[in-house]
């Protein structure tokens, strides 16, 4: 379903993606570890289409289609979703302007019918429930003055609204407490599904204790140089990654 | 040639002009000595060169190099009530039952203008029709006597026609003024309008000025002259969008009493040159006044605003926001003075101006200042100028909404703070159509950030 096949990304001269593969069945989810400056968070962002990066090699493949032919717009319409390791704060714009811009692109990318005003509002309010996201947080200007927790639930709040098929989430629990983890898990374990596959890139095992993985990949250098099951991060959590980074 | 002696050949022309006016005038007209007093200042100065400070960063000369033909004849187009008709605003203020006064090329319309005539506390003449009021005539003396630069010498010397209105106390019910200017011909055109708010007087001035067509190439002077009186709020909100031939030089003099508010707020777009000064004085104190604006620029438009704001009683406030966007090869500029006398103690003046560049080929250059001789007092100033960023871009896109509508999102929201300034939710709906299909041209085109 989600394909990444040798791809070789620098930034000016500096290979950052050294041939990295990784494969993703539907509804499998896959956490990525890995030291700092591994090239975890230039991953997430060459696949959702940032401008930032030269890709020198390979291929994304989701559902046939190469992604790197798309620009980041198409990519979102057409199933992939990063959820923002730091969500950018746009004064002026409102969450719940912002929330509909983007539904509406979605469903006109994808001729779904347009929903109305009021069964818009119903939708969102409802996800925004179920993430305890109250009402004048949707009305505020987007992320800015949220909490860190605030920011990470939009961010599922999004995801939940525009029905992705691979969520990518980069260092989702940087910068959360213990509650607000475990309410952004709840939010990601109710969205899995047979269809919807996830790609998890963190840190810490303690993600991993809410968001159970079926793989866990080690990335050093630009490349996966190991792959087990949930048991590995709870390895790496007692030995480091010194066994795999020499 | 050279510009500057371009400029001689336009200013040679334009002397002439003014003097044919000057001969073809009744002398015995009680505006005639201010008109010629002020045209001998002018030809005695003529136009203003970048030598000059405050025109530092705009040159007439190489934008202005003859002044338009013009056909002595100007009938009214059939359609033109067709066209004023089909903005919503016009629409809105005739269902409103508000007055709407239409002027085409510098003369007031008649024919095409409405007075609300169940208000008893407007009084609306014009600068063609006699008797000119006292206090027109007072007003216009006094501000000529002033001899304050030489645009509005041109206009003082050249005036055609013009609103003259007068609010009286109307128990804090707003009057609503809608002043529509259209552009129809080729020409030279040259209007001022006066405004006298008495004591208690509550009133919404909106102005709209359009280009009926792409083509017309209008040179214009406009001036409008604000005596505002104790416990008064005026509401103005001044929308222009001329074509990018067109060549405007507007000026706003306002004179603030004690304990009145005064909001005014501009809307610019096109022109191959516009120049906004706006001169405000808080003669009284505790009053609160805002004097700010966008521009949208695209093409190769310029628009220089020189905003003087002086402080001249104690415990005024003043805010001045402005907020650019520019495209294209165009040029915004903006100087912006803030004066504190020695006596206008617990002032509170504000002025930030903020420009967002949305290609390689645009420029804006700012230069505020402050002059405050009072010692408790808040003032500061700030200036900005950026790009679109592309985090928020990249952010936008990341949730599918394509470029150019992200970019119109983060256009909008650059805007958003300045537009708050316009304090009457109402009137901001009113500009909303117009000002919506402003912004979709000028975020467009090549927008290489």
């Amino acid at each position: 379903m989600f394909n990444v096949s040798n791809l070789t990304v620098a930034v000016e001269d500096n290979e950052i993606l050294n041939n990295f593969s990784l494969e993703v069945g539907p509804g499998e989810v896959h956490a990525i570890m890995g030291p700092n400056g591994s090239g975890k968070s230039t991953l997430a962002h060459v696949c959702a289409g940032k401008e930032d990066y030269t890709v020198l090699n390979g291929e994304i493949i989701l559902n046939g289609e190469d992604l790197l032919d798309f620009e980041a717009d198409e990519r979102s319409t057409k199933g992939l979703f990063l959820a923002f390791q730091y969500p950018i704060e746009i004064p002026g714009v409102t969450t719940l302007t912002f929330l509909k811009s983007s539904l509406e692109a979605h469903y006109k990318a994808n001729n779904k019918e347009i929903l109305s005003t009021p069964d818009f509002m119903k939708l969102v309010k409802k996800k925004a429930a179920e993430l305890n996201i109250d009402d004048g947080m949707i009305k505020r200007p987007l992320n800015v003055g949220f909490s860190g927790g605030e920011k990470k639930r939009n961010e599922i709040l999004q995801m939940a609204l525009l029905d992705p098929q691979i969520c990518i989430l980069d260092e989702t629990d940087s910068g959360l407490d213990i509650d607000a983890l475990r309410l952004v898990a709840e939010g990601v374990n109710n969205l899995r599904s047979e269809k919807r596959s996830f790609i998890v890139i963190t840190h810490y095992q303690r993600l991993l204790d809410y968001i159970k993985p079926d793989f866990v990949h080690i990335m050093y250098n630009g490349k996966i140089v190991e792959t087990g099951d949930s048991s590995l991060a709870l390895e790496l959590e007692k030995s480091g990654y010194n066994n795999y980074t020499k | 040639m050279l510009a500057e002696d371009k400029n001689i050949n336009v200013e040679e022309q334009i002397i002439s002009y003014c003097k044919d006016n000057i001969c073809s005038q009744d002398i015995k007209h009680p505006l005639y000595p201010s008109r010629l007093g002020a045209y001998e200042l002018f030809r005695a100065h003529g136009l203003p060169t970048t030598r000059n400070e405050q025109w530092k960063y705009t040159n007439i000369a190489a934008k202005l190099e003859k002044i338009p033909s013009q056909s002595e004849i100007k009938p009214v187009p059939v359609n033109l009530d067709n066209f004023i008709n089909n903005f919503e605003i016009v629409k809105k203020a005739k269902e409103n039952k508000d007055s709407v006064l239409v002027f085409m090329d510098g003369a007031m319309q008649s024919q095409l203008s409405a007075v609300n005539s169940e208000s008893k506390t407007i009084s609306i003449s014009s600068l063609k029709k006699d008797p000119i009021p006292d206090w027109a005539i007072k007003l216009n003396s006094k501000k000529h006597s002033q001899n304050v630069n030489e645009l509005f010498n041109l206009n003082t010397a050249l005036m055609e026609d013009g609103a003259l209105i007068n609010i009286s106390d109307n128990g804090g019910i707003a009057d609503t003024i809608y002043i529509i200017h259209v552009g129809n011909n080729d020409g030279f055109y040259n209007y001022r309008h006066m405004i006298n708010v008495e004591n208690g007087a509550h009133v919404n001035i909106i102005e709209f000025k359009i280009s009926n067509k792409t083509n017309i190439e209008a040179l214009y002077t406009s001036s409008i002259i604000w005596n505002i009186s104790d416990n008064c709020v005026v509401n103005n909100v001044k929308y222009q969008a001329h074509n990018q031939i067109t060549i405007g030089f507007n000026q706003q003099y306002a004179d603030i009493e004690n304990n009145t508010e005064f909001n005014s707020f501009t809307i610019s777009s096109g022109s191959k040159l516009l120049r906004e000064f706006r001169d405000i004085n808080c003669n009284g104190s505790n009053s609160n006044i805002s004097i700010s604006g966008i521009n949208l620029l695209d093409g190769d438009s310029h628009i220089d605003t020189m905003l003087s704001v002086k402080h001249k009683a104690p415990n005024t406030i003043s805010r001045e926001k402005y907020k650019s966007i520019l495209n294209d090869n165009s040029k915004g500029v903006f100087q912006g003075n803030i004066i504190v006398d020695d006596i206008a103690q617990k002032t509170i003046a504000k002025q930030s101006i903020d420009a967002l560049i949305l290609s390689k080929t645009a420029e804006h250059d700012a230069k505020p200042e402050l002059e405050i001789y009072a010692d408790d007092v808040q003032c500061g100033h700030g200036a900005t100028t950026g790009q679109i960023s592309q985090e928020s871009l990249f952010y936008l896109k990341s949730r599918g909404i394509p470029e150019e509508e992200a970019k119109r999102l983060l256009v909008n929201a650059f805007l958003t703070d300045a537009l708050e300034e316009i304090k009457d939710k109402k009137i901001l709906e009113t500009f909303s159509d117009v000002m919506n299909s402003m912004l979709n041209r000028v975020s467009k085109g090549n927008l290489n950030v």
